[in-house]
């Protein structure tokens, strides 16, 4: 059963084991791929992680000159090909959310691939196996649904990915509003 | 046992040439299940990977524990006994040098024999912590009061959680720090969370908190802070620091007056609620407002939303627990479950967040200035011959009961205790009121100190002794829950370094006093003793062998014998621990906190943690990590409270108390008090926050009110103008 990274903002509490956790994956020379954001550090506690959301279109992919971006036939962007980057970091320009990061030294991009030696398996990624709030969780397509229809806002409106990302992405993402659409038990 | 909806089939990732060895995070007392991936060719720990079968946490690991293998092979590991025979460099790193166990064993023995030869037994102490296995809490005990005779045993819990235990043992007769399992804790229709900064001290608490709200359940928070959690709670209740006893206080008094009470079990299971009663009367919305800063009607719908809920769960941790009031706190909050009915059933109940790994276990077993295993106490004649026919002592030869952490340390200062052996734990950063602790330690004629790292408190030793990780032993730990699981070992001791319970052994050989720990051979022979030593104590862990444990996920105490399965919801058949198997509903006077703001010293210091740091850091300061994430403390200050001081974010400014001063970064946040400021305890040397805090203490649990007293902020730029 296929299951993807699902992100519920709401829960974030910024404790930054997801960028942790992604250096410990066995396989991401232990450089975390991902971001934290405090979301107004002056005012209040509110963060949200910034993941890869592996778009159905890449961005990153198709502004790549060397074709060092490959889809896996999960759907997960992989990170560049280490023998066809030439470092032009034009995929950290043109992926709209700024994900690509850069190693200077090596001169070659870095990316989330989704802990693609687990996915393929149907293992959790390791952001998602550790996130303590439930901000990352791994779901099938049903049980994403049944959080659809779960925070359904009264206005009408399922706080997710489309319209307000930039396309189509195999990670969904659910903004921070979940709450209001919850009928309390008393 | 306890698979809950969280629980998925999940299969762990096989990396080659590697295995995987299932056990738990050394950390705080959540002890998240995780698998340590130790490498088959170089048996060395190289690793994690999420341990999604333990049925507590389900995979879910902070940042801390993502991390905490690291500590194993980390290059700041003790490999030799060290020893400095330069006494005048006490208090620095310097002056150490390499020597053998022998060598290390002799200087001890040889010290320690000149000291009570001419100043008596009692002239050692041994100051021991709750972050190691049951098997090694136990026997530190039995260590102190057999192979030293002394009298001076007591633990870093004073420093911690010894305010939840006195509360526990005051309302029910007995200190279990939950009443009822982590699984419950999502299927509660109400969590009111007093002084526990949750999302980032007990992470893995959080998924399931947070389904409470997604059932559509409520979350009150009572913080000083709006912390993570009070961010989203349906309602903050931003109270002063050191002012809980009158929240709680006030909302028993509205869950009175609102007829929330349950009056059926106050009378059938409970005494004293007539006497609480008229006490709580004073504590109206406006006067209880007046005292804490609530607002009053969020004081009286924080009563609605508990009193009306049909399951609710009150929860508290150091915010409560490190005042000079911290029992009383614990009790006033417990009050609200006693007197609505809400403990001894599935989903609600009463719980503390045990703060270090072994919180409840490891101050269960006799690490306690007058507790014995199985929390007897020293004091009783019956419970002293129980346990002197396990260790093999006449009951003439038990010392006498000792005093409190803090006091301890003010007999060294006076020359009362002449020597130390301290182990697990770093005092010289965790203690309040350090100008003095620091002083103590140095005045000691001779020291000791147990680590695996050289910590802040190490620098007053003598001898140093290289400790192994949590990783390198095995033993039981008794988590947050009171549910005892199994520490797993993974590797070899690094460089020469020993298990705890081995250099009591070795030392108590030493010292002549083998016959009694000669026979204590592997940490499952201490393990077998120790069972045996708790067998008719109130916390029995006989039943919990090490196999009961595997087969059922941990065993919750009392666990008796063989048959029993253990105990995860307390009070089921509504008995409580007192003698008349009623639960006490205590009448607490209010008190303010030690040390009021006054014109001199206006703002309100609290101190707390930072979700990458552990205790006193000297485990995660070494962590690249989260050093990278956190390596320095910084003072919050509310904007407009650092306008009247013209103070900017991230200035560096002089934050000082009647008795110690430090240098700390601005960090300019709304989602603090305005008379509060708050700095983060986990470093040390000048950067402690512990130079500043006061030691005054809680008349039960002497426990030092870390979390309230009066300080001043300075610009440090005017000062050099000066």
């Amino acid at each position: 059963m296929k299951k993807r990274l699902y992100l519920e903002l709401e829960n974030c509490i910024g404790c930054r084991s997801c960028l942790a956790a992604c250096t410990q994956c066995g396989g991401h020379e232990e450089r975390n791929r991902n971001y934290v954001y405090d979301v107004n550090p002056l005012v209040n506690r509110q963060t949200m992680p910034l993941m890869c959301l592996h778009c159905e279109n890449p961005a990153c992919a198709r502004s790549c000159p060397a074709q060092a971006i490959q889809i896996h036939e999960t759907g997960a962007v992989l990170s560049a090909l280490v023998e066809k980057c030439i470092g032009c970091q034009n995929c950290t320009i043109a992926c709209p959310y700024g994900i690509p990061k850069f190693d200077q030294e090596q001169n070659i991009m870095y990316k989330c691939d989704l802990c693609i030696d687990r996915t393929k398996d149907g293992i959790p990624p390791m952001c998602a196996s550790v996130c303590p709030s439930n901000t990352l969780q791994w779901l099938t397509d049903e049980e994403i649904e049944n959080k659809k229809k779960q925070f359904n806002l009264d206005n009408g409106k399922w706080v997710t990915s489309m319209p307000y990302l930039e396309g189509e992405t195999n990670v969904k993402v659910n903004l921070p509003g979940i709450l209001q659409g919850i009928t309390k038990l008393f | 046992m306890q698979r809950d909806k969280f629980f998925k089939e999940i299969d762990n990732i096989n990396h080659p040439n590697e295995k995987l060895i299932k056990t738990h995070c050394s950390y705080c007392g959540m002890q998240c299940g995780i698998n340590l991936r130790v490498n088959t060719q170089t048996n060395k720990i190289i690793g994690v990977e999420p341990r999604y079968d333990w049925p507590v946490t389900v995979g879910k690991m902070c940042p801390k524990g993502v991390t905490a293998y690291q500590q194993t092979n980390h290059k700041d590991r003790l490999l030799k006994p060290l020893i400095r025979d330069d006494a005048s460099l006490k208090g620095t790193a310097e002056g150490f040098r390499e020597a053998s166990w022998e060598e290390a064993y002799d200087l001890i023995a040889k010290k320690f024999k000149e000291l009570q030869t001419e100043y008596g037994k009692d002239s050692l102490s041994v100051f021991s912590g709750v972050s190691m296995t049951n098997e090694k809490c136990y026997l530190t005990g039995k260590f102190a009061r057999v192979a030293l005779g002394t009298r001076y045993i007591d633990y870093n819990g004073r420093f911690c959680m010894s305010s939840a235990a006195g509360g526990f043992l005051r309302s029910f007769g007995v200190d279990r720090g939950s009443t009822l399992p982590w699984t419950d804790i999502h299927d509660t229709d109400c969590l009111f969370i007093a002084g526990s900064n949750t999302a980032e001290c007990h992470p893995t608490s959080m998924f399931r908190i947070w389904n409470v709200q997604e059932r559509g359940g409520y979350i009150i928070v009572v913080d000083p802070r709006e912390t993570p959690i009070a961010r989203r709670a349906d309602l903050h209740l931003d109270l002063q620091p050191g002012t809980d006893l009158a929240l709680a206080n006030g909302i028993v008094h509205q869950l009175i007056e609102m007829g929330y009470i349950d009056e059926e079990f106050i009378n059938k299971h409970t005494n004293g609620f007539e006497e609480t009663k008229e006490l709580v009367k004073e504590f109206t919305p406006e006067y209880t407002s007046m005292l804490t800063g609530v607002a009053p009607e969020k004081i009286i719908r924080a009563a609605e939303i508990y009193g009306k809920a049909p399951n609710a769960v009150v929860m508290f941790a150091r915010g409560v627990e490190q005042q000079h009031k911290g029992v009383d706190n614990v009790s006033a909050y417990t009050n609200m479950a006693l007197v609505t009915g809400n403990i001894g059933r599935p989903k609600a109940g009463v719980a503390t967040f045990t703060g270090q790994g072994n919180g409840q276990g490891g101050r269960e077993h006799g690490q306690k200035s007058d507790l014995l295993p199985g929390y007897r106490k020293i004091t009783n004649p019956k419970h002293v011959e129980e346990v002197c026919s396990v260790w093999g002592i006449t009951p003439e030869e038990m010392p006498k009961p000792g005093v409190s952490a803090y006091e301890m340390i003010e007999l060294m200062e006076q020359k009362t205790i002449r020597g130390l052996y301290l182990l697990c734990s770093n005092p010289a950063v965790s203690a309040p009121n350090q100008n003095y602790v620091r002083k103590a330690f140095k005045a000691l004629d001779f020291m000791v100190c147990s680590d695996f790292y050289l910590s802040e408190s190490a620098e007053f030793a003598d001898v140093i002794l290289p400790a192994v990780t949590w990783s390198e032993d095995e033993g039981t730990v008794t988590n947050i829950e009171g549910r005892i699981i199994k520490i797993n070992k993974a590797q070899e001791p690094v460089g020469e370094s020993k298990p705890d319970w081995q250099i009591q052994v070795e030392l108590a050989e030493r010292l002549g006093r083998g016959k009694y720990f000669t026979h204590l051979k592997t940490a499952k022979d201490v393990a077998d003793e120790f069972r045996l030593a708790t067998k008719g104590g109130y916390a029995d862990y006989y039943g919990a062998t090490w196999d009961k444990i595997d087969k059922q996920d941990g065993v919750f105490w009392p666990c008796k014998d063989e048959e029993d399965e253990g105990t995860p919801h307390m009070f089921l058949d509504k008995k409580f621990y007192h003698p008349d198997g009623k639960a006490k509903i205590c009448a607490l006077p209010y008190r303010p906190p030690a040390e009021e703001p006054c014109e001199k010293y206006p703002l309100r210091l609290t101190t707390g943690r930072v979700v990458y740091h552990y205790l006193s850091g000297n485990q995660t300061r070494r962590i690249p990590f989260l050093h990278d994430m956190c390596p320095e403390p910084f003072v919050e200050i509310h904007p407009e409270t650092a306008a009247t001081y013209n103070m900017e974010h991230e200035e560096r400014v002089r934050l000082f108390t009647r008795r110690g001063e430090a240098v700390y970064k601005v960090k300019i946040t709304e989602a603090i008090r305005k008379d509060t400021v708050f700095v983060p305890y986990h470093f040390g040397h000048e950067e402690s926050i512990n130079l500043l805090t006061i030691a005054a203490l809680d008349p039960i649990s002497r426990m030092p009110e870390f979390k309230a007293c009066a300080a001043q902020l300075e610009k440090v730029e005017l000062k050099k103008v000066q």
